[in-house]
């Protein structure tokens, strides 16, 4: 019999094995396939309701009467000028209230004596929800104050560029798929998530718990060798691992082309082209995460142990787009050599919408498909190890 | 044919856990032999040697002339072995547990369909054959890892404690099985610590005692040496001299 054809003997029976695990099948389903849409959709949800936020602004006042002009202006801005609850402050520390609007008594008198009129704007600009009104009722103002002083240098016949030497230009250079990046991050990360949680649960059943049931034993003793066996358990996790990615990412492409998401002005791009270019680019992780789970799975004695030490595994590969994230600053050359940071670089840019050149992706799957090769090594050496039978004798 | 020549075989960092101390003993084919020995006495050891699974630290062991580390695949090929550990895939049916290692064996085809269906249905397991292991009791599951250790028509079976857990029944069907095998003249060594197998079943016994073989031969000869009635009573007298030796 052929090395090739016990490979795929063992391969067949642990998919096999691990599609008749309806639990573990239907848990990894919910989480991989429909947590991905149901966040994503929460999330437009919410930048929507942020967008409409800005634009339909209700500003409670104290002081309406005080500054009649600037009241007319707010109203003919659409703002909804409401008379502010005595408890403001408080409610705004709450986060009941977004942002108010403080008239000084003294407004119009400080005007006539041509002092500057004093209105204050209250807010708690911690509280993400309220930065969209936060920051219209800030420009409106400023726009107002600008209204007003250019009318003022008229009346007097000197041009305004007199006051305003500066003119600025605001020039946005995200392309529209750019400016979701939240949702780009997202996106990007949960197309990594996927790939590490869909091989977890075949790969400790196919180690630790073939450790745990005694079966291992008697798969020792047949003709198998330890690589041939490795490889077939790894050709099995990292099918199934393959296959959640593709249906979580095909998740993605239906709810962002057809759920009836609100429009938030981003037309994002996540098409048929950026799927398949997801899988690519996921590729030598699947099969590096893979080999990783089999081995430390295969070091675990039991189904609990195991679960332990894969748990941390996946919670320091999972943080590392978080760092990245974070870190704002433009990624380094080296970070495609770094397997997860350089699949997380590459999806962003493929999300975007940027090319990514054959060799950027040979860099990000070299390193993969060394420790890929470096850990099925190891799985077969564990396997030939008279320990793995356990500590009877 | 096994043969154990002086076989050693320690554990622990500082191999101070002496599992097998010296065995030498042979099993031949067509007949039944039966390792004896109370627990702790290296039966596991010796026999995991003899399945490969582990090696030898001094001596040797050989089936049919085949070294169990040289060889060791050439070995694989013709023994069939209950392990100490045997569990099933609780998930597969018992069909497809027997298929399985069939085919790890390089059998295929309606060849190693008929040969599944005819050990399925000498265990009495026919009605069972397509039902997942996941519910079976314990002496179906045995019969199950049986039938698979048998799969490929081995012509060395090795068999640790194989009655553990069963029933009246299915201990007197495994009896015939082994009678049966032995009449198409394979060499089968199993372990025990009951003696009623070994007095039921054995042609040759093997008494082994903190790691060595203290006395070997037919359940009649061990009686006649020591002079005792029974084969509990020889086994003990026996085994009480062994740990007379070994202090």
């Amino acid at each position: 019999m052929s090395s090739a054809a016990r490979i795929l003997t063992v391969a067949g029976k642990e998919i096999v094995d691990t599609l008749r695990d309806r639990r573990t099948i239907l848990v990894t389903l919910l989480t991989a396939i429909a947590a991905g849409p149901v966040f994503l959709v929460l999330i437009f949800n919410m930048t929507a309701n942020q967008a409409d936020k800005a634009r339909e602004l209700k500003l409670p006042v104290v002081g309406t009467e005080n500054a009649p002009a600037l009241i007319a202006f707010l109203e003919r801005e659409q703002v909804v000028i409401q008379s502010a609850p005595a408890d403001y402050e408080a409610k705004i520390r709450a986060g009941d209230l977004d942002v108010a609007l403080w008239i000084d008594p003294a407004f119009e008198a400080d005007v006539a004596a041509g002092k500057a009129g004093t209105v204050r704007l209250v807010y708690d600009r911690s509280r993400d929800r309220a930065r969209a009104a936060i920051n219209s009722a800030e420009s409106l103002l400023f726009a107002y104050s600008r209204l007003w002083g250019a009318q003022r240098l008229v009346l007097r016949g000197i041009a305004i560029e007199v006051a305003r030497p500066l003119k600025i230009e605001d020039v946005d250079l995200a392309t529209p798929q750019q400016s979701g990046s939240l949702i780009l991050f997202l996106v990007a990360f949960y197309g990594l998530f996927a790939s590490m949680m869909g091989g977890m649960a075949p790969a400790l059943d196919a180690t630790a718990g073939e450790r745990e049931r005694g079966s291992l034993e008697p798969l020792l003793a047949t003709p198998l060798e330890p690589l041939q066996l490795a490889l077939g358990k790894w050709i099995a996790i990292g099918a199934f691992d393959a296959a959640v990615v593709v249906l979580t990412l095909i998740g993605f492409y239906l709810t962002l082309n057809f759920a009836p998401l609100p429009a938030i002005g981003v037309p994002f791009l996540f098409g048929a082209a950026e799927l398949a270019r997801f899988l690519w680019i996921l590729a030598p992780l699947i099969a590096l995460l893979s080999s990783l789970l089999l081995y430390v799975g295969m070091r675990g004695r039991s189904l609990k142990e195991a679960q332990a030490n894969v748990g941390v595994l996946l919670f320091l590969f999972t943080m590392l787009p978080f760092v990245q994230l974070m870190a704002q600053k433009r990624e380094p050359p080296w970070l495609l050599w770094a397997p997860i940071s350089a699949q997380y670089t590459l999806l962003s840019r493929a999300l975007r919408g940027d090319a990514i050149p054959a060799m950027d992706w040979l860099q990000s799957a070299l390193a993969p498909a060394l420790l890929t090769v470096l850990a099925l090594v190891a799985v077969a050496r564990l396997l030939s190890r008279e320990t793995i039978l356990g500590a009877r004798s | 044919m096994i043969e154990v020549d002086r076989l050693e075989k320690y554990f622990g960092k500082r191999r101070e856990i002496r599992a097998v101390e010296g065995a030498t003993f042979r099993a031949e084919n067509g007949k039944i032999t039966g390792l004896l020995g109370p627990n702790g006495a290296g039966k596991t050891t010796l026999l995991r040697t003899l399945a490969t699974l582990i090696a030898p630290d001094a001596g040797s062991a050989s089936i049919d002339g085949l070294d169990v580390v040289r060889d060791r695949y050439a070995v694989r090929r013709r023994i069939g072995v209950l392990s100490d550990a045997r569990g099933l895939y609780a998930r597969l049916t018992a069909r497809e547990n027997v298929r399985y290692y069939g085919r790890l064996h390089g059998l295929g085809g309606a060849a190693l369909d008929a040969r599944v269906d005819t050990l399925l249905t000498q265990f009495g397991l026919a009605a069972l054959a397509d039902r997942r292991a996941h519910g079976f009791s314990q002496g179906e599951r045995m019969k199950v890892a049986i039938a698979r250790a048998l799969v490929h028509d081995p012509a060395t079976i090795l068999l640790d404690e194989p009655t553990n857990g069963l029933d009246i029944m299915s201990i007197r069907s495994l009896r015939e099985l082994l009678r049966g095998l032995r009449q198409a003249g394979k060499c089968i060594l199993f372990s025990t610590h009951v003696m009623q197998e070994v007095a039921a079943l054995c042609d040759t016994v093997v008494i082994l005692g903190h790691g060595r073989v203290i006395a070997s031969g037919s359940g009649a000869e061990l009686m006649s040496r020591t002079g005792h009635a029974s084969l509990e009573d020889a086994f003990v007298s026996l085994l009480g001299s062994g740990e007379g030796l070994a202090a």
